[in-house]
């Protein structure tokens, strides 16, 4: 479901260069937007709205690496590309462990850039399919009963139905029943598709 | 009978001595010619006296006595013996005899015979005698030389009085001893005797001059000049040395001092580089010191030069009008005279020295020109070494405080690249874009190009200038605009740490004569310290402001901040070259910058500002004096 069209968010405090990349993406038809500082951005910043942010690393008030660590605390998942400047490479590989898309280093030739906002804009979007799926997953695994759920949690831990019914101290046949109800309520097709289904669900919690 | 009674008349009459004949009463029975002629008496008036008439007293008093006690006890004081007294003549007139007296034996009662010799020319003539030694002696004594005499063993045979007074002892102490063993330190004994055994060995005998040393009584060492002579009896034989001997000690001394305080002088002034010179306006003579040689160049065995030919010869041919300017100057009006110059040696070498001159009037009425010429050439050389060297430590400060601030400066550059980059770019693709470009965006697009190139251009002039200027220039210019160059510079170290430059900036300050980029190095110094201050106190107010206002007589500027401010222990040291608060911190920065506005006849330091932190200050006079 595409929704609302993915906007780069350009975040730094020299006036030329901002404008300059305005005009840059712009001209590759990429919505953009402009911030001149760290709590600019954040101040008009809805959560909910697809795209990726262009971050200058060093900049006053609240740096490029603060708005980052700030973003990570409040589980933003808003991906960021990092411009440098040249002696700034100690501070983007911190950035890259923290969980940067890229950076790259100013000046840059237009194509990367374009190419590492692109790369940016899709993991969002990957990042938000991946959302939804997982709230299917997991609404699907609502609908399963307590005694299901266990079942769903010894299969998928690769245990055998004779074994699980010595575990749950039932008959084979009835886990064979059981199994059968959760794959069907939770569609899977196969055991392999149930495990990776209960792996998606487990992601960030 | 008679033959012999006559014998005896012509021996009495022949005789030379007074003979006369007395009875044991002393009544004169016989009286000879030599007796008459002796005492004045005929010989018919003497017979018949007393002997006692002949006497002075108190012979004639006691002549009674003497014959009676020597009738009385046998006991002769005077029979066969012989004296000398005085005896009187007819007139009463006194004169020494000498008187042997005889008993005419077989007589009863006993007779005398005595014997006169007048003495009065061998008195005399001894008498001269002993007043010619004692007169001797006298010069011995009053010469003021120390006369010795040895014998051949070396034995002291005369000392007069005053080698008792060197020497401290008396003639008689010193007379028969060993003069070397006395008188030579030990340590000197042997060969002072060596030289005194070959010196009487000698067959010349020469006199011979040298000094020795000798010890007092009193332990105390004299250093004697001795002329010597060999001694030698009738026959010629050695006998011993008479030595004259001078006591030096003080002399020596004396001139050992002389010598030191000459040589002393000598050295001092060629230590100091400083010759000096004298005219005698008398006689046009001139004379200089060994280090006016030294100075000039010019082999000591030359003759000093004469006024003229010292100007001529010696004066840097650029320096001798002004010299001859100055010199008359002093001759007619000033008496004195002080002027740096430069000479030229005959090698062709240029010395700077410095000049000077007064007259002086002699006791002995002849009016001199004393002067030093004193060179100061490596003090010269020196003070332009120092220059150099603080200018170029100046410029070492200033290209390690662009190292420090390269990110930053990096980062200032980059930013208008970056810019132009990105808008070239986007440029090309909105002509490539489907329908061309807009024009008046593209147009838009190249402004700000331009802007950006000319934005880095500037950040480059401006570090340019900075950086490259090695030497010190005065020009005319208005502080304003330097501080607005340096917030440019300082800016870019203070973004990155998030803190603001504010001015505030008087307006019609008058101008100022300096060097802008010593002065820009100054306050960008302060800046960045303030910078760093506040990087250690994060709750301060994150600004520096840089304020200047027109003080008496000079502008004033100030460096604010609100950080922590500075610890009396820090404060103490503040200016101490290598002395720094900062972990890379070279400690040069304030030393320099305060060395160039004292350069600048300005005055550099800091107070509190009010309410907390730092404020550092220079003050720059309106009117520049004469700089290098």
């Amino acid at each position: 479901m595409k929704e609302r069209p993915a906007t780069v968010f350009v975040v730094d405090d020299d006036d030329a260069v901002r404008t300059s990349l305005r005009l840059l993406l712009k001209s590759v038809g990429l919505p953009v937007e402009t911030h001149a500082s760290a709590q600019d951005f954040l101040d008009g910043h809805d959560a909910e709205r697809p795209g990726c942010l262009v971050l200058d690393i060093r900049m006053p008030g609240m740096s490029g690496l603060e708005l980052q660590e700030h973003l990570n605390r409040v589980h933003s998942m808003i991906p960021i590309v990092f411009i440098t400047g040249h002696g700034d490479v100690p501070m983007a590989v911190e950035a890259m462990q923290h969980g940067a898309v890229d950076f790259i280093q100013k000046p840059f030739r237009d194509q990367d850039l374009i190419d590492r906002i692109n790369q940016a804009l899709e993991k969002d979007q990957q990042n938000r399919d991946g959302l939804r799926e997982r709230d299917v997953i997991r609404a699907r695994m609502e609908t399963l009963t307590p005694r299901e759920r266990e079942v769903l949690d010894l299969v998928t831990r690769g245990k055998a139905n004779k074994v699980i019914a010595g575990d749950l101290d039932v008959s084979q046949r009835t886990v064979e029943i059981h199994r059968a109800r959760v794959m069907e309520k939770m569609g899977a097709s196969s055991l392999a598709h149930l495990v990776r289904m209960v792996i998606e669900a487990g992601r960030d919690h | 009978m008679t033959q012999a009674a006559n014998d005896l008349q012509a021996v009495l009459d022949a005789a030379v001595d007074a003979v006369i004949v007395i009875d044991h009463r002393g009544q004169i029975s016989t009286f000879n010619h030599a007796a008459e002629r002796l005492f004045g008496y005929a010989a018919a008036e003497a017979i018949g006296l007393n002997i006692a008439a002949l006497m002075a007293e108190p012979h004639g008093v006691s002549h009674d006595n003497y014959v009676r006690s020597y009738l009385e006890t046998g006991r002769a004081r005077i029979i066969g013996v012989g004296r000398e007294v005085w005896a009187k003549r007819r007139d009463g007139s006194l004169f020494p005899v000498a008187l042997s007296v005889g008993q005419i034996h077989g007589e009863e009662p006993p007779r005398f015979v005595g014997f006169i010799h007048d003495v009065t020319l061998r008195r005399a003539a001894t008498e001269a005698l002993r007043r010619e030694r004692d007169r001797a002696q006298h010069y011995l004594d009053l010469v003021e030389v120390m006369l010795l005499a040895v014998d051949l063993r070396g034995s002291i045979t005369l000392i007069n009085r005053k080698g008792e007074e060197i020497i401290g002892r008396t003639a008689d102490e010193l007379v028969g001893h060993d003069w070397f063993e006395q008188c030579i330190p030990e340590e000197d004994r042997l060969e002072q005797r060596r030289r005194f055994e070959a010196s009487l060995a000698d067959p010349r005998g020469a006199p011979a001059h040298f000094e020795t040393t000798i010890v007092t009584q009193g332990g105390q060492r004299k250093l004697i000049a001795w002329n010597v002579t060999t001694l030698r009896d009738d026959q010629g034989m050695v006998i011993g040395q008479l030595s004259s001997g001078e006591d030096v000690t003080e002399r020596r001394r004396a001139e050992a001092a002389l010598q030191r305080s000459e040589a002393l002088l000598r050295s001092a002034q060629s230590i100091a580089h400083l010759g000096t010179y004298e005219i005698n306006l008398s006689t046009d003579q001139v004379a200089w010191s060994t280090q006016m040689y030294e100075i000039l160049g010019r082999s000591a065995s030359e003759q000093p030069l004469k006024f003229e030919a010292f100007v001529r010869e010696c004066v840097h041919p650029d320096d001798r009008v002004r010299f001859e300017r100055e010199w008359r100057l002093f001759r007619e009006s000033t008496g004195r005279l002080d002027v740096e110059m430069r000479i030229v040696r005959p090698d062709g070498a240029v010395r700077f020295v410095n000049a000077l001159a007064a007259v002086q009037r002699r006791p002995d009425a002849w009016a001199v020109i004393t002067g030093t010429l004193h060179d100061v050439t490596e003090r010269q050389l020196a003070e332009q070494d120092a220059r150099l060297g603080q200018e170029r430590l100046t410029h070492v400060a200033r290209l390690s405080t662009m190292g420090e601030m390269a990110t930053g400066l990096a980062h200032e550059i980059n930013q208008p690249l970056t810019a132009i980059a990105t808008y070239a770019q986007a440029g090309v693709r909105l002509m490539d874009a489907p329908g061309g470009a807009d024009l008046v965006e593209l147009r838009e697009v190249l402004v700000q190009i331009t802007n950006q190139s000319l934005r880095a251009g500037e950040v480059i002039r401006r570090l340019r200038a900075f950086v490259k200027h090695k030497g010190s220039k005065a020009e005319t210019l208005q502080i304003n605009d330097l501080v607005e160059d340096v917030r440019v510079l300082a800016e870019t170290d203070a973004r990155l740490h998030d803190i603001r430059i504010l001015l505030d900036l008087a307006p019609d300050l008058p101008t100022i004569v300096a060097d802008s980029v010593q002065l820009q190095q100054v306050m960008l110094n302060l800046v960045r310290n303030a910078i760093d201050a506040l990087n250690e106190k994060p709750d301060a107010p994150r600004r520096v402001t840089i304020r200047t206002y027109h003080i008496e007589d000079g502008i004033e500027v100030e460096v604010i901040d609100r950080a922590h401010g500075i610890a009396d222990h820090v404060a103490a040291n503040l200016f101490n070259p290598f002395y720094t608060t900062k972990q890379n911190g070279t400690g040069l920065g304030l030393a320099i910058s305060r060395s160039i506005i004292t350069a600048h006849k300005g005055k550099l330091g800091h107070r509190q500002t009010p309410g907390g932190g730092t404020t550092f200050y220079f003050t720059l006079p309106l009117v520049q004096g004469e700089r290098r």
